[in-house]
């Protein structure tokens, strides 16, 4: 299967990299097309706390997209409570097959560092970002300590 | 334009015989204005279509030395304007090639040494018998994955945009390499098909008929928001946005209407922030005042609008009701919506009615007919006597229909002379209209002289209406 081949790869890759904004990655040995790790934004306010997701990818990876979803609860105006993200590189439409993932996942914190209030998933969240940056911040701050993985230390 | 009389002249229509016949029905049907709205089309079968399409692709190639498949993706990216694509080819070449998407402005280096390449995309060896393949922008990866990705995509129906595997490439794939690559006869058809239908949306002067289960395309000489008639179903419909026919309005306006109207956000918005059920009968009650001291219409019930209770135990103290809560920016915000919504039902009711009286009037048209039908069995003149009935009715649709797409272009004019100018046409255009419809209901009775004047009078309104106020 094309998938595992890649994926295998693409896992020891990004394991190899040391990423610091991406760790703790765990991936079931039965099953290397779901993987989950954490997340550490580093712009206020979201460098409070750590967001663990889950990517999902298909079984005609890498023809086909994989999916984004938060497993953390997070005060981002495109990130619904459900965990659901919206990131135009994974669309179906506009998803290229030699994207890698670890492209994904930049693309994915380069979002949550710096939200794009232009199309939101959550309007009212957006309508604040733009309106009452302050009020918005301090929402998003709550949010992350109460709801964030603490951030390993090193 | 001015020179086609007739609205229903066959554009096509070469053949002097029948020529003979048209020019015969002109004097039959009442003296009118060269019709401004008079729109030549050409209705296409899919052949047709197809010869036209690769007569414009070999003129391509023959004046630049190009392929025809590059020459198809030069078109369809330039909007299939020869001139244009040739002049930017003699200006820069090499501009025009990178953007329609065919080059990149730096390729990447092709490694063709094919025993040491691993395909990016499987990152497996590339297996003996599998060949390698790389666009003109540099980016290679083995046959089997762009067989994968073109079979994925043609399966999401993606056909003229199907790019390069690489992120951020948006190098066109040329169809020679998508064909010969996919080898699933099924896939292949697909991919043919959807490229023919992009070609044709991508051809400003082509549209596909949207008549239900009408496979014509209809071809004309300019883009413009005219109308159109399909001559296999005899749909009509704006031949620049493809909707219904909306002349006074442009096709932005009536797109922004429908969708208002088809939402009808404003209704349903202003029911939830406004009305309350009375507590005691429930029915739908609006406040429309700013006393919070309510009483039903309905059943005569005394309440509360703040805290639905009953207003006797208010008594005289009424600023203690506990649920009082008044927001003094609310009331403004809720005045205005008000205001925003009378102003579109205004509209909205005259647009609904003239729209309703035209499937009226369409029933009107049927019983023409038939009392035509049993006048001429009972020997009371023939056909062609009362022939002027059809043709009143016909032109009763038509300015009804126009009458009807004045409405949304009033709601989007700002207030001023010329809207009130407008508004005043309009009026004029309604009041005629009324009596030409009340002329041919009642038909026996109306003199023949008398309802082919008010047939003038009407349709002189609706052509200056357009021509004042539809630029297109």
């Amino acid at each position: 299967m094309a998938a595992t081949r890649r994926l295998q790869k693409e896992l020891a890759d990004i394991r190899d990299s040391g990423l610091k904004s991406f760790r703790d990655i765990q991936v079931d040995e039965t099953n290397i097309l779901a993987w989950q790790g954490l997340i550490l934004p580093e712009n206020p306010p979201y460098n409070k706390g750590a967001f663990r997701i889950e990517i999902n990818f298909p079984a005609e990876y890498p023809f086909k997209p994989p999916k984004i979803n938060f497993k953390t609860k997070i005060y981002h105006p495109n990130i619904d409570e459900k965990g659901q993200v919206c990131l135009p590189i994974i669309s179906a439409e506009n998803w290229k097959p030699a994207t890698k993932a670890d492209q994904v996942i930049q693309a994915l914190i380069a979002l949550v560092n710096d939200p794009e209030p232009e199309h939101p998933l959550r309007a009212e969240l957006a309508e604040e970002y733009l309106k009452d940056r302050k009020k918005f911040f301090k929402n998003a701050e709550d949010y992350a300590k109460k709801f964030g993985e603490k951030r390993p230390s090193d | 334009m001015s020179e086609y009389d007739d609205e229903d002249m066959d554009y096509s229509d070469q053949d002097d015989y029948e020529d003979y016949y048209n020019a015969d029905r002109d004097v039959m049907s009442p003296p009118h204005n060269p019709d401004a709205e008079y729109f030549p089309v050409q209705c296409l079968s899919v052949d047709e279509v197809e010869k036209f399409l690769n007569e414009l692709v070999e003129q391509l190639c023959t004046s630049i030395h190009v392929t025809p498949s590059m020459s198809k993706v030069l078109l369809y990216e330039n909007k299939w304007a020869v001139q244009d694509v040739l002049w930017k080819y003699n200006e820069d070449a090499d501009k025009l090639f990178v953007a329609s998407r065919m080059k990149t402005l730096q390729p990447v280096s092709v490694k063709t040494k094919r025993d040491k390449f691993v395909c990016p995309v499987c990152v497996g060896p590339v297996a003996e018998e599998l060949g390698i393949t790389n666009l003109a922008c540099g980016h290679c990866y083995c046959d089997n994955c762009w067989r994968c990705h073109f079979e994925n995509k043609i399966k999401q129906g993606v056909s003229t945009e199907l790019s390069c595997m690489a992120l951020n490439c948006e190098l066109l794939v040329p169809e020679e390499i998508v064909l010969s690559t996919v080898n699933k006869p099924n896939l292949r058809k697909k991919y043919q098909h959807f490229a023919f239908r992009e070609y044709i949306k991508s051809h400003p002067l082509l549209r596909f008929c949207p008549g239900a289960n009408c496979t014509a395309v209809i071809k004309s000489k300019e883009s413009l928001a005219k109308k159109a008639i399909c001559t296999q179903c005899e749909t009509s419909f704006c031949f620049k946005c493809g909707n219904d026919y909306h002349a006074p309005t442009d096709c932005a306006t009536i797109k922004k209407w429908i969708t208002k109207c088809a939402d009808d956000s404003e209704t349903s918005n202003y029911i939830a922030a406004n009305t309350k059920d009375c507590p005691k009968c429930n029915i739908f009650i609006e406040k429309n005042g700013g006393c919070n001291h309510m009483q039903c219409l309905s059943c005569k019930f005394d309440f509360c609008w703040m805290c639905m209770g009953d207003w006797k135990a208010h008594g005289t103290e009424y600023y203690d009701c506990s649920k009082y809560r008044e927001n003094p920016q609310n009331g403004s915000e809720s005045a205005k919506a008000r205001e925003a919504l009378k102003k579109y039902l205004h509209y909205y009711e005259r647009w609904e009615n003239h729209s309703k009286s035209l499937q009226l009037e369409k029933q009107t048209l049927d019983k023409i007919k038939e009392r035509i039908n049993s006048k001429v069995m009972t020997s009371k003149g023939t056909w062609i006597d009362w022939q002027y009935l059809l043709d009143s009715a016909t032109l009763l649709a038509k300015c009804r229909y126009t009458l009807q797409y004045t409405y949304p272009y009033a709601y989007y004019m700002d207030n001023g002379p010329k809207k009130e100018l407008f508004e005043y046409q309009q009026a004029k255009l309604e009041a005629e209209i009324e009596n030409l419809s009340w002329k041919i209901e009642r038909a026996e009775t109306t003199d023949r002289g008398d309802l082919e004047n008010q047939m003038d009078i009407a349709e002189k309104r609706r052509a200056t209406m357009l021509q004042d106020f539809f630029h297109i």
